[in-house]
């Protein structure tokens, strides 16, 4: 018996390719061994994997050392009829169509060859490449990165931009729309058209989402918090920075800072290098990103002009300085003239003193007398009945604050004042039997008509309570009817006692001239030259008490001996030298650069005779304000 | 000229004397540009910040053309050699400059961003300078005169071999086999893996263990088919050690460029975050 074996593959040049054999048997063993009739060369079939008999019914399959289908299903055994298909591992048996006189033709097609040898395999693995691209990363984060880092922020400002370039753009954008409307001002150009209904401007929800997304990714540009005050900016980087590759302007800063002064007016920045004063942002100075604080340059920007200060100010009267230890001029102290209250006189310390650093107040006052260490005087002395002498052993020891307090919040001192600080001992009485009477202090033109009038109601016998009117003043007795002539005779007397008291106390008893220069007048007019004095000795400093409070005052202000007020007891830069060194740190030593005594905004207001008044007037109101960077 | 003359002694350290000289001037220009007066810390934005961002950026993108000039072999604008022995200390120059130009202020932000990313590319960069002092030799030893090529080839003739033998062997013994080719290919290809040995970067050798096996195996044999397996072992203790031969060639490979991974992609992230941070800084100046 015959079976015929089609062994169904493909050519070398790849077309199919059925070789026909016949094999002889009556059993057909199919399999892995070489000695089955029907070898099937392959590691996944068995050995002897099955077996075909033929009989009366025909073919019969049987499984032997492996599994076998029929048809796509497992089976142990079956009988083959034409179009079975008969599935033993990688192999496809089709039953086809037996030529005459054959029992069985048998196609056989190996369906899944084996896998290729290891090394094959691995070098076909190797030729595809790694699964990680170099180039594709590489794409990736170059792309993902420009995207996320500088073209989503930017965004907005590209579509406002591309906008405003082409307004047709806006149709196409707002096609597409959400009720997030956002009211725009018409632009220039659309203005223009005729009868133009209210332009609304309507954000799509993609512009909204882009808007929001760039909002977060632009905080990522964001090179360090933000000071103190400008962190309401913080999410708003135009507020500042207005427009795209241009240092932050001037303008930008006025918008809120409007009464902020310059430094010198630009009209005094008259120098060779005035020009580039002028041009200095604000924003060179005050660099913020920089921590809670804004902060400002070193004291080499101030040299930069100060070292030749006539560089920048021709017309500068200041001296160059460099720094407080090593390149600081003597002090210039502002002096005011009673004779000519409206002119301050700078005169700079030197020694020996110059001769016009003297202060001409027109006040007299001895320093020495009122700090003698045993006392002066004591009021309740003054309140003995006994009159204006001593109350044995009752002295008062007076110090610096006995008069002087701190003002402005200790920066300067509280102006003396007569009523509060001179009157308890200085009494202003001029009735030595009427002790509780004084005259008002500051009012010289008054005190005439005052004294008249007192005087007027004691001879006409209106004494007031508690008064006792002096001896050598007629008295009218109670009830007394007085006639014209009596009461012109009696005001007379008044006026003469008037008089007599107002010389008193101008001239011989010495109550107005121990302090003032008194002149007389006329027959009742008696005038007290006006005194003025320094409110500010050094109003370009930012000097503070409070802050040397620790120190005694004598340290600085040399007093204890000085008998006149022409004496002008400012310390000299030596004093403060003492302490305080320059920028450059030194062991034990207060380290201070221009920025710890002088401000910068408005040092300088303007030139003119109200100089003094406007220095003070800013410096107050800079202190005030504190706009200093660091405390 | 030696032949194998390390890209770090290129012309006597001439590139390590100018990255030294580099570093040396920015930080003597750094000390002497803010003096301890000044209450402004110095950052990017002094004249000086600018130089040194500007020095920097410039090294940066003179450094990434070395991926260019590698590929022009006409070029003769210098030698590659030279090329990357200056890529190298240059490179590596960079951490001080730019550390320099930052002011040592970092944040959450993109200018740190392009900073850390730097670091990143000089620091893998480092790691490949120091896997090509250290693998070439190694792998010049276990290729031993042959190629990759070769080996993979010898692999596959081993593997044809075993399975040619055997089919003549009982079933148990083709599944092995099959199983082996398998693992041939698995254990070779572990060696790409760079993940370390404590985590399992080593794996387990079944190819060797399926070796151990058909030698156990062999005992239930009898007759002709002993000296058949004792033929199959011998050919798949061959095919063992080729195999390691190729899975070590892999990992050295991965060794010496699994580095290039992290080194150029990273560097490209660094153009974009840098092009971000010069952008930024001036777009909002």
């Amino acid at each position: 018996m015959e079976t015929l074996v089609i062994q169904v593959g493909v050519n070398s040049r790849g077309q199919p390719q059925r070789d026909q054999r016949r094999i002889r048997g009556d059993v057909l063993r199919v399999g892995r061994a070489l000695e089955c009739e029907l070898q099937l060369p392959d590691p996944r079939v068995a050995r002897d994997h099955a077996l075909i008999t033929f009989s009366a019914q025909g073919a019969l399959i049987a499984a032997g050392g492996g599994p076998l289908k029929i048809n796509g299903k497992p089976a142990t055994q079956a009988v083959l009829s034409v179009g079975d298909r008969i599935d033993i591992g990688p192999y496809r048996i089709d039953v086809e169509a037996a030529p005459a006189g054959l029992p069985l033709a048998l196609a056989v097609t190996l369906e899944s060859p084996l896998q290729p040898p290891c090394g094959e395999r691995i070098r076909s693995a190797e030729s595809r490449g790694s699964r990680v691209s170099r180039r594709r990363l590489s794409y990736i984060a170059l792309l993902g990165l420009l995207l996320l880092c500088l073209l989503v922020p930017v965004a907005p400002d590209l579509l406002s931009y591309a906008r405003q370039a082409s307004p047709a753009a806006l149709a196409v954008a707002s096609a597409a729309t959400v009720n997030t409307s956002v009211s725009v001002p018409s632009t220039p150009a659309s203005a223009s058209a005729v009868t133009a209904p209210p332009h609304i401007d309507t954000v799509s929800l993609e512009e909204a989402t882009l808007r929001g997304a760039a909002g977060n990714l632009l905080q990522a540009w964001n090179p360090g918090p933000l000071s103190q005050g400008h962190q309401i900016f913080a999410s708003d980087c135009g507020a500042c920075h207005q427009t795209p590759f241009v240092q932050v302007r001037d303008e930008a800063c006025k918008t809120c800072h409007k009464d902020t002064l310059d430094h010198v007016p630009i009209s005094q920045l008259t120098g060779p290098a005035g020009h580039a004063f002028a041009d200095t942002r604000c924003a060179e100075c005050h660099r913020d990103h920089k921590g809670t604080h804004l902060a400002v340059r070193s004291q080499e920007q101030c040299a930069d002009c100060h070292r030749d200060v006539k560089q920048v100010a021709a017309q500068a009267t200041s001296a160059n300085v460099i720094d407080f230890h090593s390149g600081h001029p003597a002090f210039r102290i502002s002096l005011t003239d009673a004779a000519t209250p409206d002119l301050v006189r700078r005169v700079r310390q030197a020694t020996p003193m110059p001769a016009d650093m003297v202060e001409r107040s027109r006040l007299k006052f001895n320093h020495q007398v009122h700090l003698d260490p045993n006392g002066v005087r004591d009021p309740d002395g003054k309140r003995n009945p006994a009159g204006m002498h001593d109350a044995q052993g009752q002295r008062t020891v007076l110090d610096c604050q006995s008069c002087h307090v701190p003002a402005d919040g200790g920066r300067l001192m509280a102006p003396v004042k007569m009523e509060q600080h001179c009157q308890s001992c200085h009494s202003l009485a001029f009735e030595p039997s009427v002790t509780s009477r004084q005259v008002v202090h500051g009012e010289d033109a008054q005190i005439a008509t005052m004294l008249r009038e007192f005087y007027a109601r004691l001879v006409l016998g209106d004494v007031p309570e508690g008064v006792h009117p002096p001896d050598d003043l007629p008295r009218v007795r109670p009830g007394a009817v007085l006639t014209p002539e009596d009461r012109s005779r009696a005001l007379a007397i008044a006026d003469r006692k008037a008089k007599q008291v107002l010389h008193e106390l101008f001239a011989t008893r010495q109550v107005c001239s121990t302090c003032h220069e008194v002149s007389r007048k006329g027959e009742f007019s008696w005038s007290v030259a006006s005194v003025k004095s320094s409110s500010s000795w050094m109003p370009q400093a930012q000097f503070s008490h409070a802050a040397h409070d620790s120190e005694p005052c004598a340290r600085c202000h040399d007093v204890a001996r000085s008998k006149d007020s022409k004496d002008v007891a400012m310390p000299q830069i030596e004093t403060c030298r003492e302490c305080h060194v320059g920028a450059q740190p030194v062991a034990g030593k207060v380290t201070s650069d221009c920025a710890t005594c002088h401000g910068y905004h408005g040092a300088v207001k303007s030139s003119g005779s109200s100089a003094a008044a406007a220095h003070s007037a800013v410096r107050r109101q800079h202190a005030n304000h504190s706009f200093r960077d660091q405390p | 000229m030696p032949q194998h003359q390390s890209i770090l002694e290129f012309k006597r350290g001439r590139y390590f004397k100018l990255a030294l000289l580099l570093c040396a001037a920015s930080v003597a220009a750094y000390v002497w540009h803010e003096p301890s007066t000044s209450q402004l810390k110095p950052y990017g934005g002094t004249w000086l910040g600018y130089t040194l961002g500007t020095m920097a950026a410039v090294l940066i993108l003179w450094l990434m053309l070395l991926g260019v000039r590698k590929r022009s072999y006409s070029s003769t604008l210098g030698s590659v050699q030279g090329w990357t022995s200056a890529h190298v200390f240059l490179g590596a120059s960079l951490i001080v400059i730019a550390t320099l130009h930052c002011a040592f202020e970092f944040g959450w932000n993109i200018h740190t961003l392009a900073y850390a990313l730097m670091v990143l590319v000089v620091g893998s960069g480092m790691f490949g300078v120091f896997s090509y002092l250290l693998y070439p030799a190694r792998i010049t030893n276990n290729l031993a005169g042959e190629t990759l090529d070769g080996l993979l080839l010898k692999m596959s003739e081993l593997d044809r071999k075993c399975r040619r033998i055997a089919l003549e062997l009982p079933d148990e013994f083709n599944a092995l086999v099959m199983k082996a080719s398998a693992d041939a290919v698995r254990h070779a290809d572990s060696g790409k893996s760079l993940r370390p040995w404590w985590l399992g970067g080593r794996g387990r050798n079944r190819l060797g263990e399926a070796r151990d096996a058909l030698l156990a195996m062999g005992s239930s044999l009898s007759g002709a088919q002993v000296r058949v397996n004792e033929q199959l072992v011998s050919e798949m203790t061959r095919l063992v050690s080729v195999t390691e031969r190729v899975r070590l060639e892999f990992r050295l490979q991965a060794l010496l460029k699994g580095w290039l991974v992290l080194h150029v992609p990273m560097s490209f992230a660094l153009l974009a975050a840098l092009t971000a941070h010069v952008i930024s800084v001036f777009y909002l100046w």
